[in-house]
């Protein structure tokens, strides 16, 4: 019975800990399968955990506060998006910048907003019911958007643009626009993984919630090789990992050794010793 | 130069705005700002400490983006160099002569290696550097944060850090009331010496034909595969050795909280540099007053100082937007 308790123990925990990072990492394949390198995913964790916190504490409704939460990671993305698409930038080095801009603005916020520095104080947040249904939502997600992907027009579009943009502007159809949208969208969808950490596992937002989750999602969107059922599976992986480590803690096993694995995973997949991984081939090569 | 000037004001009037929004006046913020920054020796010793510390992940970076490399990871190989340089230093006794040298050293040789694994990634795997150094920035926390917390922990303090560095072994300060030490010039030193090296040897040469025209560069009979991994190496380096010169002048042992992303406001500093080890002395200077006069600017004027970090990241999403990097990109890419 012990036995058992624990494991229920851990594959409950393998889901909380994995939501967060299904988002991010969905996201993060939405937007380079259009051929715009995402690395801003973990401000946008940031972003949709404190506007999701900020909203919810203003207005009293968690629901806003999912709805604030994801269209501030749109906003984010938006940037990143028009940046990369209107002025033809260096999506490594604006990603870059929008990770200190997010940390950095939610930490002013959390000053401006609620006058103390640190964390925000607890707000309305989604209660138990409502961190299942994001959890369950994570998951529908990932299935739908691998069959958007597949088997829509919209989703060979997607897939056109991350492969081969001047192909799809020959077919009549704007690459910019296509991934414009997808930035957007995806971002979205990154949003909703801040917003599960700030009103779905807890009912605050805290500098350095988000601990690095967005860099895990990047690794889980190579481990998944750029496909969304992929990265759920290495975001389930990797949030299995993370239930380990609270339980193995207790036996002694260093928990930095636990945490190393999912970054040392991506390491080794990019070398190429766990088979071939190949991003699109227009991933982060900018359409002029 | 116009557009530069422009995207300058443009930031400083986001900086301004952001103040009034914390409900303090953007000129009380500004002049605490600049008098945090510049108001005296020791204020301006402080700015000069943070000048440093700056200037060596960006002169890395730089060096990187040169050879047309991505090194995301400076911050990563500046803590593993700290590391490499606290441990050192736990284990030298006082003596300068010796240990000094032997502290920046072990930090050049342990932010070396860690550029390298992303160097080896690139050049022997083909595998994407950028992600690899990000992926290797936060193992650098991780694994230093699980030796200082563990097996190498100092027995004298409550909190994760290495043993203190001998006193005889610290870096030499240079300026009275102030943190400033001999790592200020030797990065100065460091920073022309790079540029006599990419204006005036053939391995310089290599690097840069490797980066802007990696096709020419190739059927001219430059290896670039051992141009990335020297490149990643000697980046790595640079960064690692900022990480010693931190340790070892500033706070004497090695802990986990000794950069406060000195290495990615590093990438900011390099593209304002416009990538030429000169420009990015000057650069570094300017955010040096930033991070140094942030503090006051709290202090004083009551305006977080987390503006700092939002504009840092403001301003180098708008750096990002120079068509030179876009074209380099594409390039080097595939």
């Amino acid at each position: 019975v012990n036995a058992l308790a624990t494991l229920e123990t851990l594959l409950v925990l393998t889901l909380v800990k994995a939501a967060p990072l299904v988002y991010a990492a969905l996201g993060g394949v939405l937007c380079e399968r259009s051929g715009v390198v995402n690395i801003a995913l973990e401000g946008m964790l940031v972003v949709g955990a404190f506007a999701g916190a900020l909203a919810a504490f203003f207005t009293g409704s968690a629901l806003l506060g999912v709805v604030a939460g994801v269209l501030a990671a749109a906003l984010l993305g938006a940037m990143l998006g028009i940046a990369a698409t209107r002025f033809g930038v260096d999506q490594i080095v604006a990603g870059t910048g929008l990770n200190l801009l997010a940390v950095g603005g939610a930490s002013f916020g959390l000053v401006v907003a609620f006058g103390q520095p640190g964390a925000s104080p607890e707000v309305p947040a989604l209660g138990q019911r409502g961190e299942i249904a994001l959890i369950a939502l994570a998951i529908v997600l990932a299935f739908a958007l691998e069959w958007a992907l597949r088997q829509t027009p919209w989703g060979l579009r997607v897939r056109a643009c991350g492969e081969n943009p001047a192909a799809v502007r020959s077919a009549g159809v704007d690459p910019q626009a296509v991934r414009l949208a997808a930035v957007i969208a995806g971002s979205a969808i990154a949003g909703l993984g801040g917003v599960y950490l700030s009103l779905g596992e807890l009912n605050l937002y805290s500098d350095g919630m988000t601990a690095g989750r967005g860099f895990i999602a990047l690794a889980a969107v190579i481990f998944g090789r750029w496909t969304p059922l992929g990265a759920l599976g290495a975001a389930l992986f990797f949030g299995a990992f993370s239930a380990l480590e609270f339980v193995l803690q207790r036996a002694g096993i260093p928990s930095e050794l636990m945490q190393a694995l999912p970054y040392l995973a991506a390491l080794v997949a990019l070398s190429g010793f766990a088979g071939r991984v190949r991003a699109p081939a227009a991933d982060g090569v900018p359409f002029v | 130069m116009k557009q530069t000037l422009l995207g300058a004001i443009a930031l400083v009037c986001i900086a301004a705005l952001a103040m009034l929004l914390a409900g303090a006046s953007p000129i009380a913020g500004f002049s605490a700002l600049f008098s945090g920054a510049l108001g005296g020796v020791p204020q301006l010793g402080e700015t000069l400490v943070q000048t440093t510390a700056l200037l060596f992940p960006s002169l890395a970076v730089g060096f990187a983006f040169r050879a047309g490399l991505f090194n995301i990871g400076a911050e990563g190989q500046l803590i593993v160099g700290g590391f490499c340089a606290g441990l050192t230093g736990a284990y030298l006794g006082g003596a300068g002569a010796i240990a000094i040298p032997a502290i920046l050293v072990a930090g050049a040789i342990g932010g070396g290696l860690w550029g390298a694994v992303a160097g080896v990634i690139r050049a022997r795997f083909g595998g994407n550097e950028v992600i690899a150094t990000l992926m290797l920035n936060i193992l650098a926390l991780l694994l230093t944060g699980y030796l200082v917390s563990g097996p190498l922990r100092a027995t004298d303090v409550a909190s994760a850090q290495t043993a203190t560095i001998a006193r005889g072994a610290w870096l030499p300060a240079i300026l009275p009331d102030s943190r400033l030490t001999i790592a200020f010039p030797i990065a100065l030193v460091l920073a022309f010496a790079l540029r006599a090296l990419f204006a005036q040897t053939v391995f310089g040469y290599e690097l840069r034909a490797a980066g802007e025209a990696p096709e020419a560069a190739r059927r001219a009979g430059i290896d670039l595969k051992t141009t990335a991994l020297l490149a990643m190496t000697i980046s790595g380096a640079i960064a690692g050795l900022g990480g010693a010169a931190i340790v070892d002048g500033l706070l004497h042992r090695f802990n986990t909280e000794l950069s406060p992303g000195y290495g990615f406001v590093a990438i900011a500093v390099a593209l304002v540099g416009n990538l030429d080890p000169l420009w990015i002395i000057a650069a570094s200077f300017v955010f040096g007053i930033l991070q140094s006069g942030a503090l006051t600017m709290q202090a004083i004027a009551h305006v977080p100082k987390d503006v700092v970090t939002f504009v840092e990241g403001l301003a180098i999403v708008a750096l990002a937007a120079r068509r030179y990097f876009a074209t380099r990109l594409a390039t080097t890419r595939t």
